[in-house]
């Protein structure tokens, strides 16, 4: 194998000729680490055929939404409520449930489509013929962390990159001053920073965290960001100074690239601490805009506040945005109190991600941006909990959808049984997600690899198919 | 599309996965044909019920002409060797073999044919068929029934040079003074015609070494010492002063940490906090500090608990070392909430294996546990005889909830006594709980209740009573306090696993025996008890001169940490898909030496650091350069960057504010907790000034620093840490309080160390910074600045503390500069 790489020349032509930023740091940041690993990386950047997606808002309900009680219409549900499941339970449960529970919810039909939805989502619902609903979504582990995991990483059990990492190494950052890939109050549970972290890929494609999901979106920043000491003019004067020791020691050691590389960094450091704030000031908003994502209400302005950054990352080119519905309890992890707690969340969520919807439409963004909602698992059809008011974990089937960036809009892939235990119709795995998501974005989950440990790696492993069905 | 299309698909790009260069299964795993040749009748059932059923629905992708898989079923040959996943039938075990399991499609991962179940009837017939035997006329002498895939060309497959065994080389002709390092480096540089750069000055070799071997610069009085010292051997004194300071086990101590993958919580899915980790890590820095021969420091990491010696009265702290060693085995990341736990267990193990075999033989022997090695000589029936090695060893003591395996760290008396003592205890409380509970009988009024200060109420004799029994049971608890614990194994139940087919524990295949990869044995294989999981042999075969790899993986991460690449530029991996040796005999001659000499590393560093190689400057020529810009040839010394560590200790130790003592666990939380439950919050502490190789190790959440820094993952062993210079990098040395404060700290140390002179500030700040004295121009320049700051900062801040802020600001510079990052 050939663990040498081009001359330096070389090699600083092609970072010249890229897109430079936090493409460029990165590259060349590569080329004093290990070179027999890193030569896979200056590869990508380019999509390996044309993309329907140029970014991923991705939003994630923590804890597992019940899907028979959201957007999978079960009438034989409602019908059998009380009565035991038909057929045999998965071999491996979470924990032992009840007969079936129908949902204390009704549905209606909404849009051109006539799409289903319960009257948790109303606002959602408004857009559904923007919708496309996956309904045969599976996974295999019951428990949060695993399920997480699974679904950020591709794997339970071994050290993976997420997958926003794997995008931001296919495809880079479309912004010289910001990140390629940020994550809006993630939660540090069920696997924490591997859900958004770059595991044996380099450091630069790990996503940036803004917040922690135990505080409130107002105060979700980038670590470090602000100085609490210096104005920014002592803070010039500083890099000046390090600038010019920089250079005289850059002189006396021949011009090397990493140490070329770390000057560059302090002066984008320098920009970040501007730009970053510039793209979280809301005050740029119109007040029109901040009602509508809720952000005049107490029980939507979390969550309304974190779809508005995601937007205006959008807008400024950073390629894959996660913002985490999940604040210090397990959200959306209704094992009892069912009514309550999915009446709650619903209405934290709903009206945010709709005004994100409409406002992504109406300024032609939603064509090349594609939104990914869901949990890492669904819900049980069957009931647990005392007053029969609560659902287990569900990996078996459950539904997430997707808007915009590609997809067919108002349509519905794939089923679960009659009752929303099991995938049914067109089951799509989590490795399948992965792989219609890679594909949307014109990545190639099988060529986009990268060489660790004696194999090359992939975000779908050995598996994964493209379910060409959803595209439009 | 139609779901069977998908299936299919899904199913044969699977196969197509892990048929791969189909590397042949050792002889040990291979069955033999039944001896009697089959009856007429047996023949009749086999040519009407099984030859059709075979020729309908599995030649066409099994047969001559394609073998899927690399089975193919059109022979008996092809049979009973099976494919990449094993032998498909094994006669008369319905419940093994495979082709069953494939045709009863009861696996998500292996139904066959992929797009339509065979009938019932047509898999009874199966059925009866492998419980006669599998009888088949190519018994009948027709054809040669050896399996198509006869035994592994162990010839060529051991022709890889990392299972060559190790000879020590002849050294190049050379000078003679010249040491061998240098013979053989100067013989390749040679041939490749490069001309080597001057030494290193004295000044950027004292700094090379002190941060090379303790992670720390060297102070201005030790850099004055050096220059001061005009004899032959002034190097050596600093060498040898650096390997006898208990800061080199911590810095080389926390080299082998990333190995082994070593941290403080679980990470994973569940977040659990390793409460006694703490005493793995500080055995691993003492054995480092007392050189503790490698082979035997390998073997204590295995089979530790194996070797303890006989059983003392009392031990002393160090007997428990080759128990607490055994941590490494139980270090990993465990998926703690998996529900099934069969799975749990083989993941664990295989989470051992990976590790183990990256570790200490560079090879990743985890890719075994599907399908055969792609690339190295390694099957699934390898993977699978340790397997069972681990799997006889107790690495849980529960599996749900799961929980690591401990134990005690006392001595058998030790621990009766401490029994003994809780008895008491139990008892006594027991006699307090009696007399409360017959005291408020006698208490309660007419309705059943009780005064709510009750035992005021209580008869005087009664309440001295309990006051005497209470304060026996304190007694008790001090005398008898928690027994420390420690993350270690032990042997369980004794056990050979049956291969997994495709990983999968819901397909079993051929069971194997304990073992070690064939490709390493040399002569035969490990005799294991049938009572004993293998691990002591196991550990005893690693470290024994038959064995090729365990000392060149070793001599080659110890050139790595030294000069930024290894020898082998991918230490965790000698196989196939591994770099080559850019210089092979010097490996060879360095293990060879390092074998001879005890397995002593103090004695490796010396070899190493007192070649002229190592003291090569780092000066730049564009020839070599353009020549040789990845300085393979060792013609120059490469700049490398500090890492995590190296870089906070210093900030923290030239500002006069590292704190020296070594720690034992500064976690808060008490055993078995998560570090993280669904709040999110952290309450994990960094507030201290200890060496960074005390801080806790979080994984999922680990410390800025690190993090940021290109620490270890602290999830796979890791062998080369990555070098990546990005922007929050730098938002960090300019925004965070650890920054500010050492700034803020340095000025002030220089500001009392020179209260009176400003250039004299200015040359100490350089001294104790960057150990050398700065150019007229430099302080020059740095005082200019300092009145810049002061100006910028007099609007805002009273004069005194704008003159603080003034050479804060200027001092964070230079802990910020590349000079200070980057060691020549």
């Amino acid at each position: 194998m050939n663990v040498f790489q081009p001359s330096p020349m070389t090699r600083r032509c092609l970072l010249q000729n890229s897109a430079v930023g936090f493409g460029y740091l990165a590259l060349t940041a590569l080329l004093q680490g290990e070179s027999n690993q890193a030569y896979g990386a200056l590869k990508p950047q380019v999509a390996h055929f044309p993309a329907r997606a140029k970014r991923v808002i991705f939003l994630f309900m923590k804890g597992g939404p019940s899907h028979v009680d959201t957007f999978d219409y079960k009438p034989k549900l409602q019908q059998d409520d009380g009565k035991p499941l038909p057929f045999e339970k998965p071999r491996v449960q979470f924990a032992a449930t009840g007969n079936l529970l129908g949902s204390p919810w009704k549905f209606r039909q909404y849009g051109e489509s006539g799409s289903h939805v319960s009257e948790l989502f109303p606002h959602v619902a408004k857009h559904v013929d923007d919708i496309c609903f996956l309904h045969s979504v599976h996974g295999t582990n019951p428990s949060h962390g695993g399920a997480l995991l699974k679904l950020h990483t591709g794997s339970d059990n071994f050290i993976r990159p997420s997958m926003g990492a794997w995008i931001n190494y296919g495809l880079g950052s479309e912004n010289d001053d910001l990140p390629g890939f940020v994550t809006i109050c993630p939660t540090f549970a069920h696997g924490g920073a591997k859900n958004w972290g770059s595991a044996f890929l380099p450091a630069e494609y790990q996503g940036i965290p803004l917040g922690v999901a135990s505080q409130p979106s107002t105060k979700a920043e980038v670590k470090y960001i602000e100085n609490p000491r210096w104005s920014s003019d002592v803070q010039r004067l500083q890099l000046d100074l390090m600038n010019s020791m920089n250079r005289d020691h850059l002189g006396d050691n021949g011009n090397q690239s990493s140490l070329e590389a770390r000057i560059q960094a302090f002066e984008l450091a320098y920009r970040m601490q501007s730009k970053m704030p510039e793209a979280q000031d809301l005050s740029q908003e119109t007040a029109e805009t901040l009602e509508m994502y809720g952000l005049n209400d107490q029980v939507t302005q979390d969550f309304g506040r974190q779809c508005l950054l995601a937007r205006r990352f959008a807008e400024r080119g950073v390629r894959f945005i996660q913002v985490t519905h999940s604040n210090t309890k397990v959200q959306w992890d209704q094992h009892g109190d069912l009514k309550a707690g999915h009446t709650q969340n619903a209405a934290e969520v709903d009206r945010p991600i709709a005004a994100l919807l409409g406002d992504l439409k109406r300024r032609g963004m939603l064509d090349d941006t594609l939104i990914l909602w869901g949990g890492e698992f669904g819900r049980t059809p069957t009931c647990q909990g005392n007053g029969s008011n609560g659902r287990d974990h569900n990996p078996e089937g459950f539904t997430m959808w997707m808007a915009g960036g590609g997809v067919k809009p108002g349509h519905h892939h794939g089923a679960t049984d009659e009752y929303g235990y099991y995938a049914q119709e067109h089951k799509m795995h989590i490795h399948d997600l992965h792989a219609t998501l890679l594909h949307l974005l014109g990545l190639d989950h099988e060529r986009l690899t990268f060489r660790h440990a004696g194999r090359d790696f992939r975000l779908t492993d050995v598996h994964g198919h493209v379910h060409r069905e959803i595209l439009a | 599309m139609r779901l069977s299309n998908f299936l299919c698909v899904k199913i044969i790009s699977l196969v197509l996965m892990a048929g791969g260069l189909g590397f042949i299964t050792p002889e040990k795993e291979l069955i033999a044909a039944e001896p009697k040749p089959p009856t007429q009748q047996e023949l009749a059932f086999f040519e009407t019920k099984i030859r059709p059923l075979l020729a309908t629905h599995c030649i066409e992708c099994h047969g001559e002409e394609t073998q899927e898989n690399s089975l193919r079923l059109d022979t008996l040959a092809g049979i009973l060797g099976g494919g990449s996943s094993g032998a498909s039938v094994i006669p008369r075990d319905t419940k093994h073999s495979l082709l069953l399991a494939a045709v009863r499609h009861d696996n998500e991962q292996l139904k066959m044919p992929p797009d339509e179940k065979l009938s019932d009837a047509e898999i009874q017939f199966l059925e009866q068929w492998i419980e006669k035997g599998a009888p088949h006329p190519d018994q009948l002498g027709n054809h040669d029934i050896k399996p198509r895939r006869s035994a592994i060309d162990w010839k060529t497959a051991r022709n890889h040079w990392a299972f060559k065994p190790i000879r020590r080389p002849q050294v190049p002709d050379s000078t003679s003074d010249q040491s061998p390092i240098d013979a053989f480096i100067d013989s390749a540089r040679k041939s490749q015609g490069l001309v080597p750069n001057q030494p290193a000055d004295k000044r950027t070799l004292i700094r090379r070494a002190t941060f090379d071997l303790i992670g720390l610069p060297p102070t201005p009085e030790e850099i004055e010492a050096f220059l001061a010292d005009e004899s032959p051997t002034a190097f050596e004194k600093v060498i040898d002063r650096l390997l006898a300071s208990k800061h080199y086990g911590e810095r080389w101590g926390r080299h082998w940490l990333d190995v082994v993958r070593y941290a403080d919580s679980n990470g994973q899915d569940e977040n659990q906090v390793f409460v006694d980790a703490w005493r793995y890590r500080n055995y691993v820095i003492d054995s480092f500090n007392q050189d503790k021969p490698f082979d035997r420091f390998v073997i204590e990491q295995i089979a530790g608990d194996l070797i303890s010696d006989d059983p003392k009265s009392e031990w002393t702290q160090r007997d428990y070392d080759p128990i607490v060693a055994t941590g490494f085995l139980e270090l990993g990341p465990k998926v703690l909430a998996e529900k099934d736990t069969n799975k749990l267990e083989m993941d664990i193990i295989d989470e051992q294996i990976s590790s183990f075999g990256e570790a200490f033989l560079g090879l990743t022997i985890a890719c075994a546990r599907c399908h055969d090695h792609k690339f190295d000589p390694i099957s699934t029936a390898d993977y699978y005889a340790l397997a069972g090695i681990f799997k006889s060893t107790q690495s849980m003591q529960a599996l749900a909830p799961a929980k690591y395996n401990e134990q005690i760290l006392a001595s058998a008396e030790g621990i009766e006594r401490k029994a003994k003592l809780d008895e008491l205890k139990k008892a006594k409380q027991a006699e307090i709980d009696t007399l409360v509970k017959s005291a408020n009988e006698q208490l309660k009024n007419a309705d059943g209740k009780l005064p709510s200060d009750a035992e005021n109420h209580y008869p005087e004799e009664t309440r001295q009573q309990l006051t005497q029994l209470r304060q026996e049971v304190a007694d008790l608890t001090t005398k008898a306090p928690e027994l420390p614990t420690a993350m270690a194994v032990q042997d369980g139940k004794a056990t050979n696993v049956r291969i997994h087919v495709r990983g999968s524990h819901l397909i079993l295949g051929e069971q194997v025996n304990r073992g070690i990869p064939t490709v390493l044995q040399d002569g035969d294989p490990l005799v294991i008890g049938d009572a004993e999981s293998g691990r002591l042999q196991m550990a005893q075969w690693l470290v024994s001169p038959t064995n090729p790899l365990t000392a060149r993986v070793a001599v080659n991460r110890v050139w790595r940490w030294h000069f930024g690449t290894g020898l082998v530029a991918s230490p965790n991996n000698f196989g196939k898909l591994g770099a080559s040796p850019t210089h092979p005999e010097l490996l060879d001659w360095l293990a060879a030496e390092f074998m001879a000499n005890g397995w002593s590393l103090k004695k490796l560093h010396r070899q190493i650091m007192l070649s002229d190689t190592y003291r090569l400057s780092s000066a730049t020529s564009q020839a070599n350069q353009a020549f040789d810009p990845e300085n393979r040839w060792y013609w120059k010394t490469s700049v490398q960057r500090l890492d995590a560590e190296s870089l906070r200790d210093s900030i923290l130790y030239v500002s006069g504010q590292l704190d020296e003592t070594p720690g034992e666990s500064m976690l808060t939380l008490e055993k078995w907790k998560l570090v993280f439950d669904h709040t999110s919050k952290d309450t994990t502490n960094y507030d201290s000034h200890r060496r960074s190789v005390y801080l806790p190790v979080i994984r999922n959440n680990l410390y800025d620093v690190f993090s940021l820094f290109d620490y270890a993952t602290a999830d796979t062993p890791l062998g080369n840490r990555q070098t990546s210079t990005v922007a929050p990098q730098a938002l960090f040395t300019m925004n965070s309080d650890l920054f500010l404060n050492s700034a803020e700290a340095l000025a002030r140390r220089v500001s009392q160390d020179e209260p009176n002179d400003q250039e004299a500030r200015v040359q100490r700040a350089y001294e104790l910074t960057l150990g050398r004295p700065p150019e007229a121009s430099e302080t020059a320049r740095f005082l200019d600045t300092v009145a810049q700051f002061k100006t910028a900062l007099k609007s805002r801040l009273p004069e005194d503390q704008a003159t603080t802020g003034a050479w804060t600001a200027a001092c964070q510079c230079l802990l910020g500069s590349n000079e200070f990052t980057y060691v020549r």
